[in-house]
């Protein structure tokens, strides 16, 4: 699967390749402003089928545990089949929607930008999605999903990164993220961390709130001494790590064996392990945390754009967003999706409506040259950076 | 054959069966310091599991083989002082010709200088000078077998084990080699053990003659023996062409040259008459084939007299030419 | 069409000439066309702008060298081991047992082949799992235990993924070596070792460098192991999948290394007869 999307994709640009060595010309559109991109006039008749990339969790028909199913009344009310690729990391996702084979994702804030700014996902019709109208006020017309008032999707939820720690190994229980930067843990070996380049980001979050010397407010936004400070703070964790997680089932198993005791986690793991009788719970640390607030998307090259509309309308429907966010542990989009969670205390735990919750959790988004944090009196450190100084750790 | 009579090789009660089949049964043997001693016998006969068996490659199931006095029968093929020239040579493809025939003195531990002078005597004795550098798929199947030999006597082994090593020549090949290999064996002086299937070679080149017949030896002795008076109808067969005979209710054997042919006008003394029912021109000799007294008789032989298809003729041989068959 | 066997050799090889050319040759000319391109910071976009850069990256950065030098190492040494198991496994199957289970052996050797890969890793993932794998469980009572999750557990695992593709070849090998070349090596007073030594190990020596064509350029390009059973350990393979979604030309520029060794061990090769033997 992998293999044959990595040679279209070769093909593809070697094709482009050519062309261009005829023309001589450059196609550097990205950064100078948001590529036009239509957005869907009104709803027609379903294809058939839709194609989503979707985190683990957000896409279940069953397959994982037969009560956690709300993809199969949506197929069998509008006729499109679901089709769903995980993705294991943002880029991830990002690389599989400029494929242009899938139609919806359920981008994080550290995609979003990229996919709306890289002309690969289209505007929303939002009078199309008549569940819209129940999403969070808070949510809405936020930086990471919408530019100049024009939506770009549909708020799906929110959550925070969360340390995860075996309840039965490692005790007394962590409060801190600085558990996870001990160089004399008596845990060594096995500890996670999650493998992407973002994770920076809580190595900035940390320093931010251990060492203020260093003046960083915003984890995304880093200048050079920032970003070399939390590069630094990474690579004395790695010899504590054991293995660096991408892949959620792999994760969910090294918790249950006792090969990771502790680290960094999504809910939806805990309760994975937790329903496979693993002792491990996950905590959001005094310094807070890094998190998410995802957006469905649609791609720009959707085959299937009335079952993707069909799609987006679903999930944010009170009954799926509820269903979606119970199992994978977040707060809900739709506020009428706190009324019928089975917990009835569900929104109240996941503060889906505690705006002060979230105060100190940094959802994901993409570093700029432009610091995103306000500052004009220096450069930051651009996604793209933040890439290279990942896999230079990783690889050393 | 060297007339000391010291026995380098001797075999007791020697058996092998592969499977289910006997391949030797029951085989004594003993082999004369320097003689030039053929194993024949037809294929499956015994003859190369006995000659593998003497060089170690195989186990006997039972029975004693032993060298010089000592039973090596459960040593193995490096620890004995025989060698081999195989059927289809064996050379080492990734060794040179000289590299072929130092194999056995390099791992010995020969210096370098002693062994090279070693294998350009050797190519000598073979008649390969010069042709140490090549490798063996540049030589001709004749100069392989050279190579080969050279690489065996090399190591003056007491005994050498030929297994039918010049089966794969041709015809003129064949007998140039026969003549050489017999001149070598009496300048070296080495035991020979020669196994083949042909009894022309084996009349020509050996000092004694072992003939296998179902794993067993039918008979033992000097190629005229085995000629003239062989013991048992299998080897007499084998080893030539035969006339048996009934002579006044007797059954008797007779080689066809030992046969004289005459015109029946002739004042010879004759043992039979008969007629001649075809006459054969094959060069040095001329076969007639003759019905007398109701016996088919092949006999070759330059008669005295023309004859030809259809003439009465008389048929004599010396007396002591007859001889009986198990 | 008869009367034009090369009009027919022609339409016969089509296809696969078609395919050789275009999927095989193209797709490495696509390669190396995106190695000199480069991404948009912001968006990954991919840049049709040829330049130099992912070159130099790659041969600046510390980290690459060393993904490179613990990489080689890796196919090196899985080379290696597969070699040391293989000759006498070989040997053993082709020379020693009798020749009615030959069949059967080579059956046997191929049999791991028939399963998933991912099935044989996740396997050793769990007998290699510190302190609860059946490693552990096995031999830890006498004193054995698991390495863990990093270069040892790669090199293993390779190791046992590739061993088949090296006993196959030089089993052949052996396969083809008259049996009268070990007797005429006896014969003329060599014993077992000396045998092997002079004799065997250089007639089958094409069958184990066709053999390690297989075993270092399996492991060279591998990632997945190293993902499953490498704890934090990288691979070349892991960096190009790494930056596969978010830096293309990069990773296209790493993947120039595991295929530019090849080729050099191939030129290297080439004289010994290792290619005739695959």
């Amino acid at each position: 699967m992998r293999n044959k999307r990595l040679f279209s994709k070769f093909a593809a640009l070697s094709a482009a390749a050519l062309i261009l060595a005829g023309c001589g010309s450059s196609s550097d559109t990205a950064t100078s402003g948001v590529p036009k991109v239509e957005m869907l006039k009104e709803l027609g008749a379903g294809e058939g089928q839709v194609n989503i990339v979707a985190w683990a969790g957000y896409v279940e028909n069953g397959s994982t545990d037969p009560k956690v199913d709300w993809v199969s009344d949506f197929e069998g009310e509008t006729g499109c089949k679901v089709n769903v690729k995980v993705g294991a990391t943002s880029d991830d996702m990002v690389s599989l929607m400029k494929s242009g084979e899938y139609d919806v994702v359920s981008a994080s804030g550290d995609a979003s930008l990229r996919l709306i700014y890289g002309g690969d996902v289209a505007p929303v019709n939002t009078d199309l999605i008549p569940n819209y109208a129940d999403v969070f006020a808070g949510l809405k017309d936020q930086q990471w999903n919408s530019v100049d008032g024009v939506a770009y999707g549909v708020p799906h939820g929110r959550g925070a990164n969360l340390l995860a720690y075996r309840t039965d190994i490692v005790k007394p229980a962590p409060t801190s993220w600085g558990s996870v930067f001990d160089e004399n843990s008596p845990y060594k070996g096995k500890i996670t961390a999650y493998d992407s380049p973002i994770y920076l980001a809580d190595a900035a979050l940390y320093l931010m709130k251990t060492q203020p010397d260093l003046g960083i407010t915003y984890p995304y936004a880093l200048d050079q001494k920032q970003f070399d400070a939390a590069v630094a703070l990474l690579t004395a964790q790695k010899p504590l790590i054991g293995e660096y997680w991408g892949d959620y089932l792999k994760h969910v198993a090294s918790l249950k064996s006792g090969g990771t005791v502790l680290g960094t986690t999504w809910q939806v793991n805990i309760n994975l392990a937790q329903s496979e009788g693993t002792k491990v719970e996950g905590i959001k640390p005094v310094e807070g945390s890094t998190g998410w607030s995802d957006t469905w998307m649609i791609s720009s090259k959707s085959k299937n754009p009335n079952c993707a509309y069909m799609w987006m309308d679903h999930i944010a429907s009170p009954k799926a967003n509820a269903a979606v966010a119970e199992w994978f542990g977040e707060a809900p989009s739709n506020a009428k999706a706190c009324d019928i969670t089975a917990d009835p205390n569900f929104c109240t735990t996941y503060h889906a409506a505690d705006e002060a919750y979230w105060t100190d959790v940094y959802y994901w988004n993409t570093p700029t040259e432009a610091c995103l944090d306000g500052r004009t009196d220096v450069q930051c450190i651009p996604y793209s950076e933040w890439v290279k100084a990942w896999s230079s750790l990783r690889n050393s | 054959m060297p007339d000391n009579g010291e026995v380098i090789i001797s075999i007791r009660n020697l058996s092998r069966k592969f499977n289910s089949v006997t391949a030797v049964d029951d085989v004594d043997l003993d082999v004369i310091a320097g003689e030039f001693l053929t194993l024949l016998g037809p294929s499956g006969s015994g003859k190369t599991t006995v000659l593998r068996m003497i060089a170690g490659f195989e186990k006997p199931d039972s029975g004693t083989i032993s060298l010089a006095g000592k039973d090596v029968s459960q040593l193995p093929p490096y620890e004995r002082d025989v060698n081999t020239v195989f059927q289809d040579y064996a050379l080492f493809p990734h060794m040179s010709v000289a590299e072929n025939i130092e194999y056995g003195l390099r791992v010995k531990g020969v210096s370098k200088v002693e062994r090279r002078a070693a294998s350009e005597k050797a190519l000598e004795q073979v008649r390969l000078s010069g042709y140490g550098d090549r490798k063996p798929n540049q030589l001709s199947g004749g100069q392989r077998q050279r190579v080969a030999l050279a690489r065996a006597i090399i190591n003056r082994p007491s005994v050498l084990l030929l297994d039918e090593p010049l089966g794969a020549l041709d015809l003129k090949l064949r007998e140039q080699m026969q003549i050489e290999l017999k001149e070598l064996q009496k300048e070296l002086g080495i035991t020979f053990i020669f196994v083949t299937h042909d009894q022309e070679e084996a009349l020509t080149m050996s000092d004694r003659i072992a003939i296998f017949n179902k794993g067993k030896i039918e008979q033992i002795a000097s190629p005229q023996e085995i000629y003239e008076r062989p013991r048992t109808s299998f080897v007499s067969e084998f080893v030539g062409k035969i006339n048996k005979i009934t002579v006044g209710g007797e059954e008797i054997n007779i080689r066809p040259e030992f046969v004289t042919i005459f015109r029946t006008e002739s004042t010879a003394v004759s043992q039979l008459k008969g007629r001649v029912k075809d006459v054969i021109f094959s060069g040095a000799v001329t076969r007639y084939l003759v019905e007398a007294d109701r016996n088919p008789m092949i006999i070759a032989n330059n008669a005295h007299d023309s004859i030809e298809v259809g003439d009465q003729v008389s048929i004599s041989w010396a007396k002591d030419k007859e001889f009986l068959v198990k | 069409m008869h009367k034009h066997p090369r009009a027919r050799l022609g339409a016969l090889l089509f296809a696969p000439g078609l395919w050789l050319v275009v999927a095989y040759l193209g797709a490495l000319a696509a390669l190396l066309v995106t190695a000199f391109f480069t991404i948009d910071s912001f968006t990954g976009n991919v840049l049709y702008r040829f330049n130099l850069d992912n070159f130099h990256d790659m041969l600046t950065d510390a980290a690459y060298k060393n993904v490179f030098l613990r990489t080689l190492g890796i196919a090196v040494a899985v080379t290696v081991i597969c070699t040391v198991i293989a000759i006498p496994m070989a040997l053993f199957m082709a020379k020693v047992a009798h020749p009615k289970y030959r069949k059967i052996l080579v059956a046997l050797v191929l049999t791991p082949l028939w399963a998933s890969y991912l099935v044989k890793i996740y396997a050793w993932r769990t007998m290699l799992e510190p302190g609860s794998g059946v490693i552990d469980w096995l031999l830890g009572p006498i004193g054995i235990h698991s390495p863990g999750f990093g270069g040892s557990a790669i090199i293993l695992g390779l190791s046992y993924l590739w061993l088949p593709y090296m006993i196959l070849p030089i089993y052949a090998g052996l396969d083809r070596l008259p049996n009268n070349l070990l007797d005429a090596s006896s014969d003329l007073g060599a014993g077992n070792f000396h045998t092997f030594r002079r004799i065997v190990l250089p007639l089958i020596f094409p069958s184990i460098v066709a053999g390690s064509l297989f075993t270092f350029s399996l492991s060279l390009g591998d990632y997945i192991t190293a993902q499953i059973i490498g704890g934090k350990l990288q691979l070349l393979g892991n960096v190009v999948y790494q930056n596969f979604s978010i830096n293309l030309p990069f990773a296209a520029t790493i993947s120039f290394i595991p295929v530019s060794i090849m080729a050099l061990y191939l030129w290297m090769v080439r004289r010994t007869g290792a290619l005739a033997d695959l």
